[in-house]
């Protein structure tokens, strides 16, 4: 084996090994309890997969940028064990996402909740996964 | 001339040909009684796998291609075999054969779909009970659980084999397939459909060892018109015959490293 070879295979030994650890990870490795943070912007989409469900929203900042954000939330089957539907969110929809944000300051958040146009609040994370030291979640207004 | 009466000629031996197929399958069928599971049930129960292995990579009239053996269609409605696709959708659905390598999302492991996972050179396993039917398929680890106690589809959320459920229609079960996703193909051959996909299976035992399974399919947004497949299933006899574990992600592994082929 040349190095180049044996530089390559390590390379893609290190992706192979990277991947399922990048998909499905604690709340620690990637999020930081220290960032809270809360979007308010449009629905754009909901990537129903596993491990993690992804909600898209674009959020525009103080310049008129819009900015597409990457909220990471339960799987599937637990959201719609909690009583989530593909059509709880509709594209346009105006929301409001409340979590913890990246530790490597990307667009990416983890979703405690998100509170709909129409003022329910659904819970969209694990409160277990969250580190003790975690700011309790905002209560449902609309209850 | 020539050639239009060569046409009719074929077309007559065709017709032909179908007549004595489905005559002999009726005098069959009336002649057989499916037997009865303890619980009443018609008797589905067994091991059970197509012997056409081409229906997988296309279910329409199909000449051979890279990766694909040539086939007949597998289509009963329409008559002429074809899927009834919307101009823009047969589109697609050449874009999806010329790209099928990556396209196909049964290369990535990801679940077959209904009705693919059916004729897909696999065995599965049917296990009957008042309340449900399961199916038991050794590709990949699927399983459906097909209730059979008036239950409603789970409504809201979109799987890759989609929400099953079914009843007893004299000596067939017809099962009722909604809520699927749009990732899945009908074949290997980019025959494809969107998440207002509508399934309605038909199994019925038409020999100790022969299973007839079609399936009635409907999308308003990809087709014209329903249309509906048949194809038969046999049954393993195989003294020692089990379903076996077929893993898919780690041959695949194997076969983008060079091997496994």
């Amino acid at each position: 084996m040349n190095l180049k070879s044996a530089i390559l295979s390590a390379a893609v030994g290190v992706f192979i090994a990277a991947v399922p650890v990048v998909a499905h990870h604690s709340f620690a490795a990637e999020f930081d309890v220290a960032k809270p943070i809360t979007l308010k912007g449009k629905f754009v989409k909901m990537d129903w997969v596993n491990p993690h469900s992804q909600i898209h929203i674009d959020v525009t900042d103080a310049d008129g940028k819009v900015v597409t954000w990457s909220c990471e939330a339960l799987p599937p089957n637990s959201l719609y064990r909690q009583g989530w539907r593909k059509d709880s969110l509709k594209p346009g929809d105006e929301i409001e996402i409340e979590g913890f944000q990246a530790k490597d300051g990307t667009t990416n958040m983890w979703t405690r909740s998100v509170k709909t146009a129409d003022g329910r609040r659904m819970f969209a994370g694990n409160a277990d996964a969250l580190p003790p030291t975690a700011p309790a979640a905002p209560k449902d207004e609309s209850k | 001339m020539q050639s239009m009466l060569a046409g009719l000629a074929v077309l007559a031996l065709a017709l032909g040909s179908a007549q004595l197929a489905q005559g002999q399958n009726s005098t069959a069928r009336a002649a057989y009684k499916v037997p009865r599971t303890p619980d009443g049930l018609p008797d589905l129960q067994g091991i059970w796998q197509v012997r056409n292995t081409t229906a997988a990579f296309d279910v329409q009239d199909h000449a051979g291609a890279l990766g694909i053996p040539p086939g007949r269609s597998i289509i009963v409605q329409p008559p002429d075999g074809k899927i009834p696709y919307k101009p823009e959708a047969l589109a697609k659905r050449q874009d999806n054969f010329k790209n099928r390598d990556a396209a196909d999302s049964l290369n990535k492991c990801y679940m077959p779909g209904v009705p693919r996972i059916t004729y897909m050179d696999f065995p599965f396993q049917i296990f009957e009970t008042p309340k449900y039917t399961l199916i038991a398929y050794e590709y990949i680890h699927n399983y459906r659980t097909i209730f059979t106690n008036g239950t409603k589809h789970l409504d809201g959320l979109d799987w890759w084999n989609g929400d099953s459920r079914g009843h007893w229609d004299g000596d067939s079960l017809v099962v009722d397939v909604t809520d699927f996703n749009d990732q899945t193909w009908f074949d290997a051959s980019g025959d494809y459909h969107s998440d207002k996909l509508h399934v309605v299976e038909r199994y019925t035992r038409t020999g100790p060892d022969t299973l007839q399974y079609e399936a009635s399919i409907e999308d308003p947004e990809v087709y014209t018109g329903p249309w509906k497949i048949s194809i038969p299933l046999y049954r393993h006899t195989e003294p020692n015959f089990r379903v076996l574990e077929y893993e898919c992600q780690a041959y695949a592994d194997e076969a983008a490293k060079g091997g496994g082929r």
